[in-house]
């Protein structure tokens, strides 16, 4: 008797072999046989007639270190297929971490989050100064499956104190820090996290920074010893700085085995040579036997903005910027001073802004009343029987300038470039950031969107070779043992889904964070079942409640 | 000749607007080398907006032409 039997899908197993139809059998939360009409009984049926049944996702790149103290599944991750998750990117991850340093870390963390308060204080009980510790506080209630990644700035933390913000480590310092780290992965942590790029919340270094070469070195050899993953985030906003990065993390893999890997990789048709270079010489350094794998996200990139603080989306709008440049209370007086606002919409265009404007979405889970969340300005602005620039101005003041506006697709947006990119072989598809910067956009979806926009729309990828992408490629980059495939033997993560519809929702605000802080989702689209370690864990847009998730394991 | 060239020195020729990693607008600067070489540097939201009050740009298009020297001292 199996546990569920998933009967009469297109199996496209993570291998990038063709689909075929077969059915998928699951016991004691491993998949037990695939093949076609499986004799035996079970005691769940999953009917997948014309649906895709697949590996269940992985993403590499997430921060849902503090979201998973209370919400186990990452919502809503799970619901977008993914089974597996790396949170701890970034140099930042809960543990080890002294109850002393705690203030510290949630300020870095709020920075990039952007979670409330209150998900600190109030979500979950500090359990853990060490690694085991916080791992088994994620054990408790994980529905999802979680890869955690131990951040340098911590380690540097727990070993320096306030001087790891502050200098390089002594020789002593560097010991210190490896003894830890090699703790660390010995409790369960599938690598090293470094960034050359974050700031915590008062725009300082975060301590990873403050390392010399000599103590990444040390920490890689520890990560050696392993054969673990070393994440960082480089200098991405300069390609010749990256360029030198992708050499030295070549070093890094080359001397101490290990695999690597750094994002965001992006593509812009200002830089368009960036990604394309980057790319190249990661190419070269695997031919010499590295392993640096860059990882690259699927959506586009949307820009932002409220007038409560000055955006370069105005850059362009000489009379926009000198108001939006005033200290807040004389903006605001500006903004409401007829003459002010006249020279405004003038100077956004003989359309009244409508072409630089009209496409702006209200995004909502701000001041603006829910009835305009998710219109265009263009939309709201015929409404109001105005030019959409007077409409920007007044919805604005109406509600104290705490209005956010999205421009949709401002970068990393040419399916044309990054269709090819995202086929390369070399090319690790990630870079999702789900759970963090969760007030700014939302971070979920990037899997349904590959589907939709590059296997769909734009056909670069074959159905079977997207899956492989984000299952079996994922985890042999990462060395996750027996996850990512349907073969027997393997755990029984998988989704099963709709070919012809899967996708990403519209982005919309929630307020489901802890203190009822805001963040902004995407619900899933075309997911049927998600499956994780052979129980049910979302099925037809319910979460069962499981309690399946493990740490995954190193092969 | 190249713009860099006959000023002698690292010369702003192109500005624009991009999308940033953490969904803010960014500008993307083009600069010209006195040996002729483009290249460019991003700037981040805050950056942005200082390197043009520091200049007195009141747009985009009044930091072409301007040398990098003068533009680098609002980063």
């Amino acid at each position: 008797m199996y546990d569920i039997l998933i009967r009469g899908g297109l199996v496209v197993d993570g291998s990038g072999a063709p689909g075929h139809l077969a059915d998928v059998a699951v016991k004691d939360g491993r998949i037990a046989a695939v093949g076609a009409n499986l004799p035996g009984e079970a005691l769940q049926v999953i009917e997948a007639g014309g649906q895709v049944v697949a590996p269940g996702f992985i993403d590499p790149h997430t921060h849902f270190d503090v979201q998973l103290l209370w919400d186990g599944a990452a919502r809503p991750a799970l619901e977008h297929g993914i089974t597996s998750i790396v949170p701890g990117n970034c140099s930042l991850s809960l543990a080890p971490l002294k109850a002393g340093d705690r203030a510290g870390l949630i300020g870095m963390f709020q920075q990039i989050e952007e979670l409330p308060p209150e998900a600190f204080t109030q979500a979950f009980e500090w359990t853990w100064e060490d690694f085991a510790g916080y791992r088994a506080a994620l054990e408790k209630s994980l529905s999802i499956n979680v890869a955690p990644l131990v951040g340098h700035s911590v380690i540097r933390l727990w070993v320096m104190g306030a001087d790891a913000q502050q200098r390089a480590a002594r020789p002593d310092e560097i010991v210190a820090m490896q003894d830890l780290l090699r703790e660390c992965l010995q409790a369960g942590a599938v690598g090293l996290s470094t960034s050359f790029v974050d700031v915590d919340e008062k725009a300082r270094p975060v301590p990873s920074r403050f390392a010399q070469f000599d103590e990444l070195d040390a920490l890689c050899a520890v990560l050696g010893e392993f054969g673990r993953m070393l994440q960082i985030v480089p200098e991405f906003y300069d390609t010749d700085i990256t360029i030198a990065r992708i050499d030295q993390l070549a070093e890094l893999s080359l001397k101490h085995g290990i695999p690597t890997t750094f994002s965001p990789v992006f593509d812009s048709h200002l830089t368009p040579q960036a990604a394309p270079r980057q790319l190249a010489r990661v190419a070269e350094q695997f031919a010499r036997g590295a392993r640096v794998w860059p990882q690259m996200q699927t959506r586009p990139i949307d820009i932002s903005f409220s007038l409560l603080r000055p955006s370069l989306f105005f850059a362009r709008l000489p009379t926009w910027m000198r108001t939006l440049r005033l200290p807040l209370d004389e903006r605001m007086a500006a903004l409401k001073d007829p003459a002010t606002a006249d020279r405004l919409v003038t100077d956004a265009g003989p359309d009244g802004g409508a072409r630089l404007m009209g496409d702006l979405i209200a995004r909502g889970g701000d001041a603006i009343p829910p009835a305009f969340a998710g219109r265009t300005l263009g939309e709201i602005a015929a409404e109001r029987g105005e030019v959409p620039a007077r409409t920007l101005i007044t919805l604005s003041v109406e509600h104290g300038l705490d209005v956010a506006f999205l421009a949709a697709n401002r970068g990393h947006d040419r399916t044309d470039r990054i269709g090819p990119m995202l086929a390369d072989p070399l090319v690790h598809i990630g870079a999702s950031d789900g759970g963090a910067h969760i007030a700014s956009f939302a971070t979920y979806g990037d899997t349904g969107f590959l589907f939709s926009e590059y296997v769909r729309k734009a056909g670069v990828l074959t159905l079977e070779a997207a899956v492989k992408k984000i299952t079996s490629d994922t985890a042999a980059i990462w060395g996750l043992k027996d996850r990512g495939s349907l073969t027997p033997g393997y755990a029984a993560d998988i989704v099963v889904f709709d070919a012809a519809t899967i996708g990403r929702g519209e982005e919309r605000p929630v307020f489901d964070m802890p203190g009822d802080g805001m963040r902004y989702v995407r619900d899933s689209v075309g997911i049927d079942t998600v499956v994780v370690n052979g129980e049910v864990a979302w099925a037809k847009g319910e979460y069962s409640g499981s309690a399946s998730g493990e740490i995954c394991g190193i092969a | 000749m190249s713009v860099a060239a006959v000023h002698n020195e690292a010369t702003i020729v192109g500005a624009e607007i991009a999308g940033g990693h953490d969904g803010t607008a960014e500008m993307v600067v083009s600069i010209q080398y006195e040996n002729g070489v483009t290249g460019s540097v991003t700037l981040d939201a805050d950056t942005g907006v200082s390197v043009m009050k520091a200049c007195g740009a009141a747009d985009l298009a009044a930091l072409i032409g301007r040398p990098w020297r003068e533009i680098s001292k609002g980063l």
